[in-house]
């Protein structure tokens, strides 16, 4: 007993459904003509009969299905009281967490089910029409845009040519305020940090570091006198043993009574290495887990994870007061590796 | 299309209920869960706590150091040690091939070890990790008594078992101390994590106030040593309380904390509950076929 | 019975009812049509637009409406959170935290969870509807992929839709560095790396963009708030429009079925169908993200502390949907080149850098790819069920589980902890995994697809046998009758009428509900 009016559409596309178009097949396949335009007189509305079966609910049986969405609607009316309530008396997360959330979720429970169980439940369809164009139609808007550009350009390479080279200059030139305003270019702000010969060690309470104050075994994070908690500057102050400690050639002088200063900067991706492993004598990277090889005289070596140099050493020197000092700044940038790292 | 809701229908979602269940309470029992109420935060209170720098810190020292040395101690600790350790640490505690020697490491040391439950080792290979502890803190002390006797501890160590007195620590420097020395290893969160080479730092969530002094002071296994040359025992004190305190008893006002691991555990329930409670719904309000 | 049964022309149209509710809906239809001339058609393309019913067309809708939860959220958010990198003494309800110098936008951050009445659970509110965002837009990407609804006419859309997934992700990096906390401010030194890691221009975007070297000079933290609030929602919701207006001019696609062409769209209309079940929806999804934001913590700052340079924790990852990244990040060897005078820190420039920017230009590329390899240029409005395109099911597979296997690697710390396994052998096993696994999901993807769409009524419900036996003992089996609700038991389309018709004196009305009289 299904209506009339149709035959399995996807005889012709056009027609149906589109916006202001004259719909004279009014819907699907009824059968009528295919073009757009070919009726023009008046639109045609498809009816259908009360007892179709396309119109009945979805629901088998509605009067409950009526019931059970009121119910849940209520439900969520109760929650937006609720949360409203909890509100006035101060909040509290949870709870208006459980009030509003359960109250929004049934009540757009039942109005999903009123839409999915009490409406017709179709199916119902329309026509696609096809956007593609006729290759005359094409053709003609082909030749409005060349023939058009033609007759702008025509003998007329070269003003266009500075317009090009114009708008391309016009281009860069904006782009001036909206890179270069922004900030300080590089210099060589990359290559040192604030670390001078004799900067005193001191820790982040700005307390100098004597050459017996850590234990061995110990760790400490320490900065240049002055600069405590320079995000380049924080150097990882550990103390494997208690006698000079040679890193490489050249590197007698630089870790006095076992105080052995390496940069706190990951050259990974630059996060503080604050990770000592006493026992294995190894500096773990906590981002991304480079592990660094302080053990045996070795210079932060990464052994494993992702990094690909040793962390920058600070040569230490004791002062006659017995305070730890750097010789010099880091023999090398510290940090992550960078275009113009040499 | 289907006219009711079956059986079979509310089996995935049963099974997303049952799975969210299990992973929300084994989350909720790996770290501190209760959802405390908005303005509760349990910690020592002092006056001074809100002061960065105050000076009116009371007189009591913030760490007392405690040695267990009567003789009843002594001996009875001797007896406790012959039977459970010297046979990996030999008689005299003097170290074998597959222990090290005791001597020297002070009471502190001896008592981590061993209040933490991670001594006595079934094996040697075993790893050592905190366990409920073989001996009550009688038998504890007396043990602690025997091997502190056995040789004068070195200067290294702290002399005596701490006991913190935190009613003048302050939280907020605690806190600071905290971040720059320990969350490196043991998360921000103190819930621990796993370092290289099978190693890793243990979650902060059962220490008791001695056991992160000893800690601190002694440095177990990887950790470093935090001497007075490094911590003073006011910052000491300062860090134990912030442990004692925000650590073990985190404010989770937001409500199910996830265990402190990362986001990566947000990700998981925003993938598994958000989106998956989201393509339930869309599933009932579609069609299948 | 009825009357007339087929379309009628206008002026044979039945008369409207003259209740009151009818005339001044007709009152404002004619208002509106004055100005606009919406009426053409009876309205019929807007109010009977077609949506398909399939469940997993709904999936865009979830991303959809978290956005809408996302921009109301971050409207109230926007009223309180102060986004300056100056200092302050922190004062406030949190009491670990007084005497602590930090952000004003940190502070702001703690006074929105700790001092706002519902500031706390709008904020996680907030957070979670950016984690499903980007998870939604993934699963309807996903669900795109695997039906090839991407295919001519709809390439625009994927492009649309490719470049909404990119700027969902990096909204969502930036909103959650907003508050300037630990982790979040751990992930922006490594941001800051990755831009220094570019080669010729790192060391310049770098420090413009941050206003010098690491920390910058404070103005990252207001430049990601304006890019977070203003810049890239605009684009977003340009997109969005752009994408929901494809959607609309080249109509959904559908399933193969009864009754479904190439040629039209079959399901359910607009109004007041569609529009019933998609607000409902709508306020479903926000009730599940309410509920979320008061009863599962996210992001609590307040125990991470203010971020500092000096500091770190372990155990930390960004948010899930640049776990990949961290992933890639954590298992690439430490490949740096350096020579010439200049370094390129491959370690970190390939995994950052050139990977997101393969891996998207795929994305961007994909239809044209798969097109030039099947050579089919035709346009489709019916989608492919996955298992009836094996090669493109099993790259699909395979490219997701390499991903999912990035994501895994992310919290290569964590695991170890959790299943007690070295960190060294856990990472080891990632750099293996991460190449292994894809390859045997996708063949196995591959066989799979081939055995399914070689079995008669596989994915359905087995039918009983029956087992009989004769008199003398034989034994016959025969399946038993379809269960009731197994069969499709679907009526052929008709076009959504404009007038009901019935012989009962009963007030007409247009597709309503019909009461069943009891």
């Amino acid at each position: 007993m299904t209506d009339v009016t149709h035959e399995t559409p996807g005889s012709a596309p056009g027609g149906g459904g589109a916006a202001g178009g004259v719909g004279d097949t009014g819907g699907s396949g009824d059968g009528s003509d295919a073009s757009d335009g070919a009726d023009k007189s008046s639109p045609v509305f498809p009816v259908a009969s009360f007892e179709d079966p396309h119109l009945e609910p979805y629901a088998r049986n509605p009067r409950r299905a009526e019931t059970v969405i009121g119910i849940f609607l209520i439900l969520g009316v109760i929650g937006f009281a609720g949360y409203g309530a909890v509100y006035y008396v101060g909040g509290q997360t949870q709870v208006e967490g459980i009030f509003l959330g359960a109250g929004l979720f049934c009540f757009g429970f039942g109005l999903s089910a009123w839409g999915k169980y009490l409406l017709p439940r179709g199916p119902f369809v329309e026509e696609r029409h096809s956007h593609v164009s006729t290759a005359a139609e094409v053709d003609a808007m082909t030749a409005a845009i060349s023939g058009r550009g033609k007759m702008m350009f025509r003998r007329r390479g070269f003003l266009g040519g500075i317009l090009g080279a114009g708008a391309t200059i016009m281009g860069v030139v904006l782009a001036f305020p909206l890179l270069r305003s922004l900030g300080p270019v590089p210099k060589d702000t990359f290559d040192h940090t604030n670390w001078r010969t004799g900067s005193l060690l001191v820790d982040f309470n700005g307390r100098p570091i004597r050459s017996d104050d850590l234990e061995v075994g110990g760790a400490l994070t320490v900065f240049p006198h002055g600069f405590v908690g320079n995000a380049m500057d924080q150097t990882f102050l550990i103390r494997p043993e208690n006698i000079d400690i040679v890193t490489a050639p050249g590197r007698e002088t630089w870790a006095p009574l076992g105080n052995l200063a390496f940069s706190k900067v990951c050259t990974h991706a630059g996060c503080p290495v604050g990770l000592y492993e006493e026992q294995t004598q190894q500096l773990l990277c906590p981002c991304h887990q480079s592990l660094f090889d302080v053990g045996q005289g070795r210079p932060a070596t990464p052994v494993f994870g992702p990094a690909p140099r040793p962390l920058p050493q600070l040569p230490l020197m004791i002062d006659t007061d017995g305070y730890l000092r750097a010789q010099s700044d880091y023999d090398q940038p510290v940090g992550p590796g960078f275009w113009e790292r040499s | 299309m289907q006219k009711k809701i079956r059986v079979r229908h509310l089996l995935p979602l049963l099974v997303l209920g049952g799975v969210t269940a299990v992973g929300l309470i084994t989350t909720a029992a790996s770290g501190s869960t209760v959802p405390s109420s908005p303005s509760s935060n349990s910690t020592t209170r002092s006056p001074s706590q809100s002061l960065p720098t105050s000076g009116r810190r009371s007189k009591a020292p913030p760490i007392v150091y405690v040695v267990p040395n009567s003789k009843s101690d002594i001996k009875a600790g001797e007896v406790l040690f012959e039977a459970n350790c010297s046979s990996c640490h030999g008689p005299a505690a003097a170290g074998t091939g597959v222990a090290p020697p005791l001597l020297g490491l002070g009471p502190a040391t001896v008592s981590f070890w061993v209040s933490t439950g991670r001594m006595p080792l079934a094996t040697a290979n075993a790893e050592a990790i905190r366990k409920p502890p073989r001996f009550p803190p009688y038998q504890q002390k007396q043990i602690v008594a025997f091997v502190s006797s056995l040789a004068p501890t070195s200067p290294a160590y702290p002399p005596g078992i701490p006991l913190v007195n935190t009613k003048s620590a302050s939280l907020p420097t605690g806190n600071s101390l905290f971040v720059l020395n320990c969350a490196g290893c043991h998360t921000i969160t103190g819930s621990g994590d796993a370092l290289a080479n099978g190693a890793f730092a243990p979650s902060l969530h059962k220490a008791t106030a001695t056991q992160v002094a000893e800690a601190i002071r002694t440095g177990p296994g990887n950790m470093p040593f935090f001497g007075p040359g490094n911590l003073s025992n006011q910052q000491v004190a300062d860090i134990v309380a912030y442990v004692k305190g925000p650590i073990q008893h985190p404010n989770n006002r937001g409500g199910l904390a996830l265990g402190g691991i990362g986001p990566v555990a947000e990700g998981f329930i925003a993938l598994l509950i958000g989106v998956g409670a989201c393509m339930l719904i869309a599933f009932w309000i579609g069609d299948r076929a | 019975m009825s009357s007339t049964n087929g379309p009628v022309q206008a002026e044979a149209a039945p008369r409207l009812d003259t209740d009151p509710g009818t005339k001044a809906v007709r009152a404002g239809v004619k208002w509106i049509d004055d100005r606009l001339g919406v009426a053409k058609d009876g309205g019929r393309s807007l109010l009977d637009k077609i949506f398909p019913d399939h469940w997993s067309f709904l999936l865009g809708e979830i991303a959809l409406y978290s956005f809408v939860v996302l921009v109301l959220t971050g409207i109230f958010l926007s009223l309180y959170f102060n986004p300056s990198s100056a200092e302050v003494v922190y004062h406030g309800a949190y009491a670990p935290l007084r005497g602590t110098k930090m952000s004003i936008a940190y502070a702001s951050t703690l006074d929105l969870s700790f001092a706002i009445r519902s500031g706390l659970v709008i904020r996680q509110m907030h957070h979670w509807a950016a984690d499903v965002f980007v998870g939604s837009i993934a699963v309807h990407m996903i669900r795109i992929f695997f039906t090839g609804a991407f295919r001519k006419p709809r390439e625009l859309n994927w492009i649309v839709g490719v470049t909404l997934l990119t700027l969902a992700i990096v909204n969502g990096f930036l909103g959650y560095s907003l508050p300037d906390d630990l982790i979040s401010g751990t992930g922006i030194r490594i941001a800051y790396s990755i831009i220094l890691s570019i080669p010729l221009v790192g060391s310049y975007l770098a420090t413009l963009s941050f206003g010098g070297q690491f920390p910058g000079d404070g103005s990252i933290i207001p430049r990601m708030f304006i890019l977070h609030v203003l810049v890239i929602p605009l684009i977003i919701l340009g997109l969005i429009a752009a994408h929901l207006g494809l959607l609309v001019r080249q109509k959904h696609t559908q399933f193969p079925g009864e009754g479904r062409t190439e040629e039209n769209v079959v399901g359910s209309p607009m109004y007041p169908t569609f529009i019933a079940k998609t607000t409902g929806f709508l306020f479903m999804i926000t009730g599940v993200l309410w509920a979320l934001g008061g009863l599962v913590q996210i992001n609590p700052i307040w125990q991470f502390g203010p971020y500092e340079p000096t500091k770190i924790s372990y155990a930390v990852q960004p948010d899930w949907y640049m776990g990949w990244l961290d992933g890639a990040l954590r298992i690439m060897p430490s490949w740096e080149f350096s020579g010439f005078g200049h370094t390129i820190p491959f370690e970190i420039f390939l995994p950052a850098v050139l990977f997101p920017g393969l891996t998207f230009t795929l994305f961007y590329a994909w239809p044209f790819i798969e097109a030039k390899l099947t050579g089919d240029h035709a346009e489709h409005h019916l989608l492919d069920r996955p298992r009836d395109r094996p090669r493109r099911t099993a790259v699909g597979a395979g490219f997701l589980a390499f991903y999912a296997m990035l994501f895994a690697a992310s919290s290569t710390d964590v695991l170890a902890n959790f299943f007690n396994i070295s960190l060294n052998i856990v990472l080891w096993s990632f750099r293996v995994i991460v190449f292994v696994v894809p390859v045997i999901v996708g063949l196995l993807t591959y066989r799979i697809c081939l055995d399914m769409t070689g079995v008669k009524g596989v994915g359905k419900r087995k039918r009983a046998m029956i087992v009989t036996r004769s008199a003398e003992g034989e034994y016959s089996t025969v399946p038993s009758a379809p269960r009731p609700g197994d069969e499709h038991e679907e009526l052929p389309p008709i076009p959504v009428p404009t007038y009901v018709e019935s012989d009962e004196e009963q007030t007409q009305e247009e597709e309503g509900v019909r009461v069943v009289p009891r």
